[in-house]
């Protein structure tokens, strides 16, 4: 487990921790090949359509549910493209049903103007960049979120938990998923321009956390065996790869606060 | 049960040359609602043992506006505006991702599943349609006690949508059901 990489809660970032965040996202945004922000996020709606949502089917009897597996692996490759700018920077998670004084809404570090060193904040937006589009889609993303009290609650993510078969569960996670991106609105709301927006990356850290929860009681539930070989393009991975989060390198803090104590020196 | 055309509405015919698409932005009201033929709930009345009960929404357009789909029992009246509580016949809510409507050329956002070759490997077409799930199962059982039918009532209220999403006709689905569980 040494290696292991611990992604946290938004809400438990230190000033370090922000600024890294922060600064792994400032360089991807300078980077226009594959290895940047606009390449990247482009892959899951506008251009290049390969995210899974929904229960579509092709080749199998069963509905193919790869939301959740498909979204890890986007993850997981995007967090790798976040380690190669700032090397040991981690994925937060944005847990939206955290509510005040913790919280309340869009978390503080996706809306300020700048941060602490005075730069423009790269959290608070994205200019996208796709003149091939039809009709063409240049300009800065946008957001327009609802009332805070309109937000998922822990009620909800308990329900979801207590779900112990697979389409079930994952339906009913996909559910809060989207009531997310509508809450957030803007860009955020349509699959289409999601991707581009910052805080998209945390919310589905979220989403995927919640998944890891589940599957801590439930194992992998009853996920179809022909689903395990399908592959999660356009990353090299199948479904089967991105069941076990340590598998991939990462997990999930446990503490949902940390207070510094101090010892007897 | 109840059916609405799977084909989605007519598209807008685009202007001709270059275009720019502003941002989505949140709607709110202005979407037709839906409201279902009577429905039989006799298999949720008192004298019958059932854990769970859920509206089943298949067929589920989602290519254009993203909304949250109100779910009201006995008030085909409701609207946007309508207190969500169990007085004015709110059960859930459930909600739909939209894909912003169509980003390509012509033709990208046709959806031609069933003439797929048998040699066709690639991925389905994003917009296949979707389905939800939602629990209903205590809104069903009190309206049980004393209704032999209910209607049931889909208020949609958009989320997010930009110039090339249809604001009206926002819920499409191909078919609903009632379904319970021992």
């Amino acid at each position: 487990m040494a290696d292991i990489r611990m992604r946290q809660g938004v809400h438990n970032l230190d000033a370090s921790q922000v600024a890294a965040f922060r600064d792994s996202y400032r360089q991807m945004m300078q980077i226009n090949d594959n290895r940047g922000y606009q390449v990247l996020a482009g892959r899951h709606g506008v251009p290049d359509w390969y995210c899974w949502h929904h229960q579509q089917n092709a080749r199998v009897a069963q509905n193919m549910r790869l939301f959740l597996p498909w979204h890890r692996a986007y993850l997981y490759t995007w967090e790798l493209a976040m380690r190669d700018r700032v090397p040991g920077v981690t994925l937060p998670w944005w847990d939206w049903t955290l509510g005040p004084p913790r919280q309340n809404g869009l978390p503080a570090i996706f809306t300020q103007r700048t941060g602490a060193d005075g730069q423009p904040n790269p959290l608070l937006g994205f200019r996208i960049n796709l003149p091939q589009a039809n009709p063409r889609v240049v300009r800065p993303t946008r957001r327009s979120p609802g009332p805070p009290n309109e937000l998922p609650r822990q009620a909800d993510v308990d329900d979801c938990l207590s779900r112990t078969e697979w389409a079930d569960f994952s339906d009913a996670l996909e559910d809060i998923h989207d009531q997310v991106h509508g809450w957030v609105s803007g860009d955020m709301g349509v699959i289409g321009t999601a991707a581009f927006d910052p805080i998209f990356w945390s919310h589905h850290a979220m989403i995927d956390r919640i998944w890891w929860l589940w599957q801590a009681r439930n194992g992998n539930g009853n996920v179809p065996t022909d689903l395990l070989d399908e592959v999660l393009a356009p990353f090299n991975l199948q479904v089967r790869d991105v069941l076990n989060v340590h598998d991939l390198g990462y997990e999930y803090a446990a503490a949902q606060s940390v207070v510094p104590i101090g010892g007897t020196g | 049960m109840a059916r609405t055309p799977r084909t989605p509405a007519p598209r807008k015919e685009r202007a001709p040359g270059p275009r720019h698409l502003d941002a989505p932005r949140r709607v709110g009201a202005g979407a037709r609602t839906f409201t279902t033929r009577p429905v039989s709930i006799d298999f949720a009345s008192p004298e019958h043992r059932l854990t769970r009960i859920d509206l089943e929404i298949r067929g589920i357009f989602h290519g254009e506006a993203s909304y949250e789909g109100r779910i009201f029992f006995n008030n085909p009246k409701a609207g946007h505006d309508t207190p969500r509580d169990r007085e004015h016949g709110y059960a859930a809510s459930f909600y739909i991702f939209g894909h912003g409507g169509c980003l390509g050329d012509p033709g990208h956002c046709e959806v031609n599943e069933d003439a797929r070759e048998r040699y066709d490997f690639r991925a389905p077409h994003p917009l296949t349609l979707a389905s939800k799930r939602v629990t209903v199962t205590d809104t069903v059982r009190d309206l049980a006690r004393t209704n032999k039918e209910v209607t049931i009532t889909i208020v949609p209220v958009i989320t997010a949508a930009n110039d090339l999403c249809d604001t009206e006709n926002v819920f499409r689905c191909e078919d609903m059901r009632l379904v319970s569980y021992n």
